[in-house]
């Protein structure tokens, strides 16, 4: 499978590495709109480098559009990749929207091509044997849950596009999403969702949110996260259920530790925090894996456009409930 | 001074108990119980003289008592210790409803007697330690709190409604509001809450979500959850995390504890090696007495952190968040 990745920022450079991992899958262009990111991206690979996603298409034989630009940017190149007939995997968050979301499966639907998501957490392995542990029924119902992601400071990126609502859908979109995805994955549909965030009454830099959800099957749920730099990012989750609890803290089970002996600057790092992973195998490299299998075969991946479209429709109802202070239900709940 | 206790039908009484056998000057002298064969048993284990009924316990000649009984119970016998002239400690949450509680308030105010909340975790050193850094400025403005008070499921009078007043919630949403209100001189006005019995097969609810908003701008989640397992390794956590404007501190009250591995079940326990803050809670009652001073801890705020309980009872009710008149 010949692929090419639009967007040379973080997560692009995160999933090229990655390719090089994957056999029968070669990673043959990139599209990035600044120069210095395509002369970044032809040192580190074997590739030839575009500044549009058009351009590449236009220039390249390929099978697979990795999108990795902005999330606001996510529709117009899904639908160009899917116009041109070629299978894409695109970043969390799907959309801002439900509406725009559902354009892009649409898209993908109508020109016939595999469409996945980036939801990565689903191939963590803490995240993947907690699931199984919950689904095996050792532990009986599941009465409460809570999870936190965050504390690795505010992502900087091109344009400062993640300081931007507008853009980013803050942090209720673009990183407690995980925690929304899989927990569905996990627990089944949320009914309703009630939110507070930092959004709207402190600099969006330090936003951080606590969410309050209500799934189907009764499960009361917290989720918290955070854009502050409490020095490292970090995941956490607890189950609590009535034969027992299953906990996870990142900090509790990460293999190595580091510790850079500065203090660094309060004003951001470059970059988004890709947590370090202690497997042989990292989990970006399992999604695109099992992606490009999908891809080859003609397979649904687990994590389709549907599928990513159910937790973007979370975070957005959380977003509705910060802004308005009221609970909101979901649909399908 | 003479300080008697009034029912064990709590089990704090037990360490309350401890504390009058251990200050100076204090004399626990003696309890009276609803349930004679629990009291008398007590009575004989701890040491002190068992009296046959309240009133009997009231007559004596004793300073002050401590309400350990069941919720419902606090107005009664707070009506009879007020009306005898003796100073009251009172277990929380103050009583099951408003009415009682405001009534608890005036007869004590009326009859001259002091009247303390029992809220020891404002002696917990760790929490005295977040009041200076906020009280100094180090936190600077409070954005968001997340707390939680998470135990097992006690059993005895708390999973009854009506002598409990409600379950989980109402036994766990009091602590932390009382130390957010106390630390951060905030209010709570607005409450939500999702509420449940989901790990136990009681008559009670046993697990909750509140989302509060505070008056100083801040919002807060707090899950009171009786959601420890029956073998969990201590009796279970109070924890709170506060993101200020220059600082975010995390009290974590049960971590000054070792763990403990065995070979035997339980073969993982946590052993407590924290300062004792029912001391605190006990001794500043007996000095109050003794230098006539108004307690700290008063019945406006069990009163306060009551009505977030009962606020988080009416929204899980109506699916809607309740405002609170403050």
């Amino acid at each position: 499978m010949r692929v090419g990745i639009v967007g040379f920022g973080t997560m692009g450079t995160t999933h090229a590495a990655s390719y090089q991992r994957i056999a029968d899958c070669e990673l043959v262009a990139i599209a990035d709109i600044r120069p210095e990111r395509r002369a970044l991206a032809e040192e580190q690979h074997d590739v030839r480098s575009y500044a549009t996603l058009r351009d590449m298409l236009s220039a390249e034989a390929l099978d697979v559009i990795d999108v990795c630009v902005p999330t606001f940017l996510h529709r117009e190149h899904v639908e160009i990749a899917a116009e041109a007939g070629k299978h894409v995997f695109c970043e969390k968050p799907l959309a801002r929207s439900r509406a725009e979301g559902q354009a892009m499966v649409d898209a993908c639907r109508k020109a016939g091509v595999i469409l996945g998501v980036g939801h990565v957490v689903r191939f963590f392995p803490e995240y993947q044997r907690a699931k199984a542990v919950i689904e095996s029924g050792q532990m009986g119902n599941v009465g409460t849950v809570y999870t936190y992601r965050g504390g690795g400071g505010f992502p900087t990126a091109w344009q400062d596009w993640y300081a931007r609502y507008e853009w980013s859908g803050g942090l209720t979109l673009d990183l407690i999403i995980h925690d929304f995805d899989f927990l569905r994955w996990t627990l089944g549909e949320v009914e309703r969702v009630f939110a507070k965030s930092t959004w709207g009454r402190e600099n969006n830099r330090m936003e951080h949110v606590l969410v309050s959800l209500r799934f189907a099957n009764g499960v009361i749920g917290n989720v918290e996260g955070t854009w502050l730099d409490l020095g490292t990012f970090g995941t956490k989750f607890e189950f609590a259920c009535d034969e027992g609890l299953l906990t996870h803290d990142s900090h509790w089970s990460s293999a190595l530790k580091s510790y850079q002996l500065q203090s660094a600057a309060h004003t951001g790092k470059p970059g988004v925090a890709v947590p370090e992973s202690p497997m042989a195998i990292d989990p970006y490299t399992l999604e695109l894996k099992h992606f490009i299998e999908c891809a080859r075969e003609g397979k649904e991946p687990m994590i389709n456009g549907e599928e990513a479209l159910r937790a973007v429709e979370i975070a957005v109802a959380a977003q509705e409930s910060i802004k308005t202070g009221k609970p909101v239900r979901l649909e399908r709940g | 001074m003479r300080i008697g206790i009034m029912s064990f039908a709590h089990l704090h009484a037990y360490a309350y108990a401890d504390v009058l056998n251990q200050l100076a000057g204090v004399e626990f002298a003696g309890i009276a119980d609803e349930d004679a064969e629990r009291g008398k048993a007590v009575a004989s284990q701890l040491g002190t003289r068992y009296f046959n009924s309240f009133e009997e316990l009231l007559k004596a000649d004793i300073d002050g008592v401590i309400i350990t009984a069941a919720n419902a119970d606090h107005r009664r016998l707070t009506e009879m210790a007020a009306a005898a002239g003796k100073h009251i400690l009172c277990e929380k949450p103050i009583a099951t409803t408003l009415e009682d509680g405001l009534a608890m308030e005036k007869v004590t105010r009326e009859a001259g007697v002091k009247f303390q909340m029992a809220f020891p975790c404002r002696y917990v050193p760790a929490v005295q330690r977040l009041k200076a850094q906020y009280d100094d400025g180090l936190l600077g403005r409070v954005v968001l709190l997340r707390g939680t008070n998470h135990g097992k499921m006690p059993g005895g009078f708390f999973i009854d409604p009506e002598a409990a007043g409600g379950g989980a919630v109402v036994d766990h949403t009091v602590h932390l509001v009382d130390l957010v209100r106390w630390i951060f001189q905030t209010e709570i006005k607005e409450v939500y809450a999702e509420i449940d019995r989901r790990f136990h097969d009681i008559p009670t609810d046993d697990c909750g979500l509140l989302t509060l908003e505070l008056t100083n701008g801040a919002f807060m989640t707090l899950d009171p959850s009786w959601s420890r397992p029956d073998d969990f390794y201590t009796w279970g956590d109070l924890y709170l995390k506060v993101v200020g404007t220059n600082m975010v501190t995390e009290v974590d009250m049960m971590r000054q504890s070792l763990e403990r591995i065995g070979s035997q079940d339980p073969n993982y326990q946590w052993e407590f090696w924290g300062s004792n803050s029912d001391y605190g809670l006990v001794k500043e009652f007996v000095a109050c007495i003794r230098e006539d001073r108004q307690p700290t801890i008063t019945a406006q705020d069990g009163i306060k952190a009551l009505e977030v309980a009962l606020a988080a009872y009416e929204s899980a009710k109506t699916g809607k968040p309740v405002k609170l008149d403050n």
